[in-house]
């Protein structure tokens, strides 16, 4: 008729947001302890997988954002990209998307290092997954207001680092922000531990968090589980982590604890009573003693 | 009580007036019946319980004992007791069953719970029948509470009074709701008192009615001020009230000329006839607390006062003024104006209309009050200020107005999370236990190259061909269907879904029921430490029985539901079994303790 | 649109309708498991991206963990699909176990799309050759105009303005269900003719290659050729010039139709010559995806009966015509009011109300298709209202029986006609009675059989 529509998505068109933790400390030096998945190897099952997706449906997107230990940014735009096929691929051993992808990974690992600070980090070097969710949810908005027709956005996050507990608010901001426009969020952890973020990520957002047993078969886990588009998830069982502990622990021994003290202000939370808080600083008032407060609640049954 | 029956000396009567039939009244489970001593008497009665509605009882201290049950077809018994004792215990007995009866009709029936008032309510509280109304509602309304109610008040685990002690919130709101209506003015304008003539004398009479003179102190604040000024010490009450009426007439007559002429010669009088000052100062003070924004000139098209005969009538007569006697006139827009203050103001009539002298005492000491809350006009006077700056400022021109604010300090956020942190990973390293986290002996720089070459040397060598292998990817593939098929029954589908759902309904209700159940008594055993009298000892060791009687129910529910759900009935009675079992070691661990400490006072008296 | 997934369903039945050996020959074609893949419901691409590494056979009992109880009409449908397709090989053990296999062939062809992602069928030509190329706009324009024109010959042959290189035998072809022509009359739009017009462009375009392909036999052409041709023309990239060299004898001549439905446009160079698809062809395997597509509509509807369409088509003009009055036609605007009058000429032509208020909303307009309901509820009433107006009138064939010889007989009648749901109306004083005429007979035979 008229005009062929702009846009044709239907229901099972995905947008795939693929945050990639490209933290150096964690893909080189004794990396065969952290992961038995060394980077080349991990990024042909992550390319592989962009391509099976790209595969599936002609309006799929995807989109790869770096998450760095002092930046992140977009990678690789699978619908910015469409037009500039001419740049052929570089030597027909892999794909345009890889090469192209590849390229731009190098220039940000640059840029990123320029960025870092000190010269040997210690404790735990943690990547910007917060910065990197950021970017994700904000092109995904701008993908919702481009029109009624958009694909069904969702976020993976392949994530290998620690929890940087810095990032807390961010992170926690970022999924209540993702909950709220109903972008799931999938974690596939490929580190050594769990990720207790990304944990709460999945579960609040309805995605699905997975840590894959046997890291030589990623692919497998991400065609099989990470692959399944929204709409084939209401029919579908995926798997889901046995629970995910809400408890709060106490900031004062770090145990988990079933009933505490919080403070009013920031929300700590305290295993005992303390005349200060201890993140804040605020002065917590004299509490009633134990004698003065039983004694006033015991009142009350026995008029 | 606990024999089920009672047998009680008492009087029957039908009426409250009626003098009674001297008998013995005796009350089982089912009904009651009252033997007259005088066994040719007619009284002889055989009442089943079923058609008794509720009782009735008068208070302690009143004149007699008496206690009422009312039937559903409307009517009652009447019986007196001898002494109050005799009667609470049938009135206690009578409530237990009435409140097992109503427990057996469904509560939505007739709403009247009414009588679940029961045996314990009481033995000091003596409740006021809003009280007892707003307790009843509370518990028509909410089937959870009243279940509650049922279960441990009906059965004499707590105490009417304890039950609600923990739920002082609830009555309060409620009582708020149902604050009563305060009576105001009426709006009719009685203020005018209106002179009575016979039509033959000359004689007026103006008739004065404690109401009325209220209301006069209200509208005419110089009269108020007068009197309290004059009487007693100046002059008697009749002559004030003579004067005033006196002013009155002269105004009602419009007779300008001889009012002018009287206030010179009686400085008394003057004061009702002139324009009441207070009354001016206050019309000062509301035209100041007018909305300065208000826009009063879109308003001055409206004046009909211009028109012809647009004035206003009083008594049918067209008010003219008269510019040399304005002193001593009153126009009708003057008290139309402020009847209308006087009626909005919402002065109520709550004193005792009696004495004069009291009414104008009360009312001075509201306006006390009232004061105080001029003194704040000023401040609000000043807020107006503000206001008008406001509405009239160009908003671009204007710093932006930010709220004074604390920021909050987090002096370590590590510590703020870490703590999260250590936490997750203690639950869910499970298999990882061995692995180092992150071996960072690497300085940035070392990290970064070799990183950059793990790039390029990809780049070199294209994708590894093919992906994953077959035996790997089959072992996957297995390896989460197995998990699936595993966890299927253990979990909702989603993890949103509470686990819950899946259960049957009367097991979930069952649960639900128990686990409220539960944490009731627990919150009674609770705050009943540490045990200072023996009281508490006795509600300590109440609840603890009842406690224990809910062991072999929840037993019960796990072994009544089917094999599927066993597994996740079990998960969840577990907490709850947790949260008895801590009450119970505690429970044992405060009787060794007193026991040690206090061998010779066994009854827990500390 | 539900027409579409009709439309586009049918043709993959047809692919799927192809015997084993010829479907597994073009499976050979790694464009054609493209595509095939990318026409399967989502469930279906998921099951086989997640066997696509995997060469033992799994078994369905395996498969059916994954699944929700809600899902399961779903799963059965993606496995049926996967069958027929022959993407799935289905075995069955000893134990009656099922258990399936991915085609090999089909496997690593995919297998292949992963490692070097997706390439053109065909190497463009250098633009050194290719002098100048339309830009896609004009493409687009072009490939607009050709369809619209072939559209407008398809429905009203006389109205065409350029004639088609199809011969008229094949348009006789595409025109069948579509057009109904009565003797010497001009021929009319049949219901189906309807439908067919407010279609999307897809799904016509679909329906005409599906009738293009079902009687390719006729013209000496393989028809599995003819399906892997045209689904590797939709993996070529829209705007670009490829040599028309690189194709057989039998593609060429299938080129010249291809181009007279707009899908490709053909250009001669100094020495060579060239085809550059259009994105009527590159969309051809998108459409194809079960999935439901929807398309900006164009027309408003308030609530006084006006109709505002937002398009400079003829062919949407003359749609609206067919239910509305056209009052007037702006560059981009055509506007029209619904009338009883239009909406009595619609019916008499067969058209019902549902199809016009689903053609409605349908097309709303975006700003309008926020709402609900669409189309103003007084309108869709009304054109409901009109239609049975129409039918207010139900006739029935029937027989009129009277003077029976006495009141038994003629009760005896009415019984026997009301027990058999005959009964249309009975007059007992005048003993008169009619009888639908389906039963005349069996009534003729018990009148009969009560004389003796």
């Amino acid at each position: 008729m008229a005009s062929i529509p702009s846009k044709l998505y239907s229901d099972d068109v995905s947008l795939l947001m693929l945050l990639l933790d490209t933290n150096p400390f964690l893909w080189t030096g004794a990396n065969t302890t952290t992961t038995s998945l060394p980077f080349p190897g991990f990024l042909t099952h992550v390319l592989s997988f962009l391509n099976s997706i790209l595969l599936l449906n002609q309006l799929n997107q995807v989109v790869v954002i770096a998450t760095g230990v002092n930046s992140c940014d977009y990678i690789y735009d699978s619908s910015s990209s469409l037009q500039k096929t001419a740049d052929s691929s570089e030597n027909g051993r892999m794909p345009i998307l890889c090469s192209r992808l590849l390229s731009k990974l190098e220039e940000f690992v640059i840029e990123d290092e320029r960025l870092s600070k000190d010269d040997s980090p210690e404790g735990i070097v943690s990547s910007l997954l917060s910065g990197s969710l950021s970017l994700a949810l904000c092109y995904i908005q701008r993908v919702f207001r481009s029109g009624p027709l958009h694909p069904q956005p969702r976020i993976l996050c392949l994530q290998g680092s620690p929890d940087g507990p810095e990032q807390y608010v961010a992170i926690m901001n970022a999924i209540f922000s993702a909950q709220r426009s109903m972008v799931p969020i999938d974690s596939c952890v490929i580190g050594a531990q769990h990720s207790a973020f990304l944990q709460q990520a999945s579960y609040i957002t309805g995605g699905v968090y997975l840590k894959p047993q046997l890291p030589d078969g990623l692919f497998q886990y991400l065609s099989t589980v990470f692959a399944t588009d929204l709409l084939s998830r209401n029919f579908l069982r995926l798997p889901k982590p046995v629970g995910v502990d809400f408890r709060a622990s106490c900031f004062c021994h770090k145990k988990t604890i079933d009933m505490g003290y919080i403070c009013s202000v920031c929300l700590s939370i305290f295993c005992k009573h303390h005349k200060k808080c201890s993140t804040c600083g605020s002065v917590f008032g004299q509490a009633l003693g134990d004698t003065s407060s039983t004694d006033r609640k015991r009142k009350t049954p026995e008029t | 009580m606990a024999a089920g029956q009672v047998v009680m000396r008492a009087k029957y009567k039908t009426s409250v007036k009626d003098p009674g039939i001297p008998g013995v009244l005796k009350m089982t489970w089912d009904k009651f019946i009252f033997t007259p001593n005088d066994p040719r008497s007619s009284g002889k009665l055989d009442v089943g319980f079923k058609s008794i509605k509720g009782h009735m009882f008068s208070k302690e201290g009143s004149k007699k004992a008496l206690l009422n049950l009312t039937q559903y077809q409307g009517g009652g018994y009447i019986f007196e007791f001898d002494k109050f004792p005799d009667r609470d215990v049938c009135r206690d007995f009578v409530g237990k069953v009435l409140g097992k009866l109503q427990s057996v009709v469904p509560s939505g029936q007739d709403a009247k719970v009414v009588s679940e008032r029961s045996p314990a309510t009481v033995q000091d509280e003596q409740l006021s029948p809003e009280e007892m109304e707003r307790r009843i509602k509370l518990l028509r309304d909410a089937s959870e509470l009243q279940k509650l109610h049922k279960e441990f008040v009906i059965t004499g685990i707590l105490t009417e009074a304890e039950f609600w002690a923990t739920r002082k919130k609830l009555l309060d709101v409620d009582g708020s709701k149902t604050s009563k209506q305060r009576v105001g003015f009426k709006s009719a304008m009685l203020a005018d008192v209106r002179p009575l003539t016979d039509g033959r004398t000359n004689k007026v009479t103006f008739s004065l009615t404690p109401e009325i003179i209220h209301q006069i102190f209200a509208e005419k604040p110089a009269v108020h001020q007068a009197y309290l000024n004059f009487v007693p010490s100046k002059m008697s009450e009749k002559d004030f009230w003579t004067k005033y009426c006196r002013a009155e007439y002269l105004h009602r007559t419009k007779n300008a000329v001889a009012a002018a002429a009287e206030a010179a010669e009686d400085e008394e009088l003057a004061v009702f006839l002139k324009d009441d000052d207070i009354l001016a100062q206050e019309a000062r003070q509301k035209i100041r607390r007018v909305d300065p924004t208000l826009d009063m000139e879109a308003d001055e098209g409206d004046d009909y006062m211009h028109l012809l005969d647009h004035g206003i009538l009083r008594d049918g007569i067209k008010e003219t003024t008269d510019l040399q006697y304005e002193l001593y006139k009153r126009t009708l827009s003057q008290d139309l104006n402020r009847h209308a203050a006087v009626v909005l103001e919402g002065r109520a009539l709550e004193m005792e209309l009696g004495d004069t002298r009291t009414v104008a005492e009360a009312l001075a000491r509201s306006k006390q009050a009232e004061l105080a809350t001029k003194i704040s006009d000023e401040n609000a006077y000043q807020e107006r200020l503000e206001r008008a700056s406001r509405m009239t400022e160009i908003e671009d021109l204007q710093a932006p107005r930010t709220l004074p604010f604390a920021p909050l300090c987090i002096k370590d956020p590590r510590e703020y999370f870490d703590s999260q942190q250590a936490n997750a990973l203690k639950a869910l390293g499970d298999a990882v236990a061995g692995t180092r986290p992150m071996n960072c002996t690497l300085s940035t720089e070392e990290a970064y190259g070799s990183f950059r070459e793990l790039i390029s040397e990809m780049r070199a060598a294209g994708l590894s061909d093919p992906v994953v292998k077959p035996e790997v990817s089959l072992k996957v593939l297995n390896g989460l269907t197995q998990h699936l098929s595993s966890t299927k029954y253990n979990l909702g589908k989603s993890a949103q879904e509470s686990v819950l759902d899946t259960l049957p309904k009367s097991t979930k209700e069952e649960l639900l029921h128990h686990w409220t159940s539960i944490q009731e008594l627990l919150k009674h055993f609770w705050s009943s430490y540490p045990i200072t009298t023996s009281y508490l000892y006795d509600k300590v060791s109440r609840i603890k029985d009842a406690m224990s009687h809910i062991y072999p129910k929840l037993q019960e529910i796990k072994e009544s539901v089917q094999s599927d759900f066993r597994h996740q009935v079990s998960l969840l009675v577990q907490p709850m079994l947790q949260a008895l079992d801590a009450a119970f070691a505690h429970y044992d661990a405060d009787l060794q303790k007193r026991s040690t400490r206090s061998g010779d006072r066994p009854n827990g008296f500390v | 649109m539900p027409q579409v997934k009709i439309i586009a369903k049918n043709f993959m039945d047809m692919v799927a309708a192809l015997p084993a050996l010829k479907l597994d020959m073009l499976y050979d074609n790694g464009f054609i498991c493209e595509a095939v893949l990318r026409s399967l419901p989502p469930l279906a691409k998921k099951y086989v991206l997640q066997m696509l590494y995997i060469d033992n056979s799994i078994p369905a009992k395996s498969m059916e963990e994954w699944v929700l109880a809600e899902g399961l009409s779903k799963h059965k449908n993606a496995i049926d699909r996967l069958t027929q397709l022959r993407v799935f090989l289905e075995t069955v053990d000893r134990k009656k176990e099922t258990s399936y296999i991915l085609n090999p062939k089909f496997q690593s062809n995919l297998r292949k799309y992963l490692m070097y992602g997706g390439v053109s069928p065909r190497e463009p030509m250098p633009s050194s050759v290719t002098v100048r190329l339309p830009s896609l706009e004009d493409l687009e324009a072009y490939a607009l105009e050709q369809w619209e024109s072939f559209l407008l010959q398809l429905i009203s042959p006389s109205q065409a303005d350029k004639p088609t290189n199809f011969s008229s035998s094949v348009m006789k072809v595409f025109q069948r269900g579509l057009l109904s022509q009565r003797d010497k009359e001009a021929p009319r739009l049949t219901e189906k003719g309807f439908q067919f017009l407010l279609m999307d462009t897809n799904a016509q375009l679909w329906y005409i290659i599906r009738e293009y392909i079902s009687n390719s036999e006729d013209r000496g052409v393989d028809s599995a050729d003819l399906i892997s041709f045209l689904l590797e023309l939709s993996f070529h990239v829209a705007g670009e010039a490829y040599n028309l060299n690189t194709l057989t004898e039998v593609q060429r001549n299938t080129f010249k139709d291809l181009a007279d439905l707009g899908l490709v446009k053909l250009q001669q160079g100094r020495k060579e010559s060239w085809f550059i698809p259009t994105k009527l062809a590159t969309n051809l395997s998108v459409s194809l995806s079960d999935s439901s597509s929807r398309k900006q509509g164009f027309v408003v509807v308030e609530t006084n009966f006006r109709t505002y369409a937002y398009s400079s088509s003829k062919l949407h003009c003359e749609i609206l015509r067919l239910f509305s009055r056209v009052e007037y036609q702006l560059p981009n605007l055509i506007v029209g009011a619904i009338t009883k009058e239009s909406l009595y000429s619609a019916f008499q032509n067969g058209i019902s109300s549902e199809q016009i208020i689903s053609f409605l909303q349908q097309n709303a307009h975006p700003r309008v298709a926020e709402r609900t309901p669409s189309v103003p509820e007084n309108v869709t009433d009304q054109i409901r209202l009109w239609e049975t107006d129409l039918n207010r009138v139900e006739m029935t064939p029937a027989h009129l029986y009277d003077e029976f010889p006495s009141k038994d007989v003629f009760e005896a009648a009415c019984d026997y006609a009301r027990d058999n749901g005959g009964l249309l109306w009975d007059d007992s004083k005048r003993m008169r009675l009619v009888v639908k005429a389906e039963i005349h007979m069996q009534m003729r035979e018990y009148l009969r059989r009560q004389k003796q």
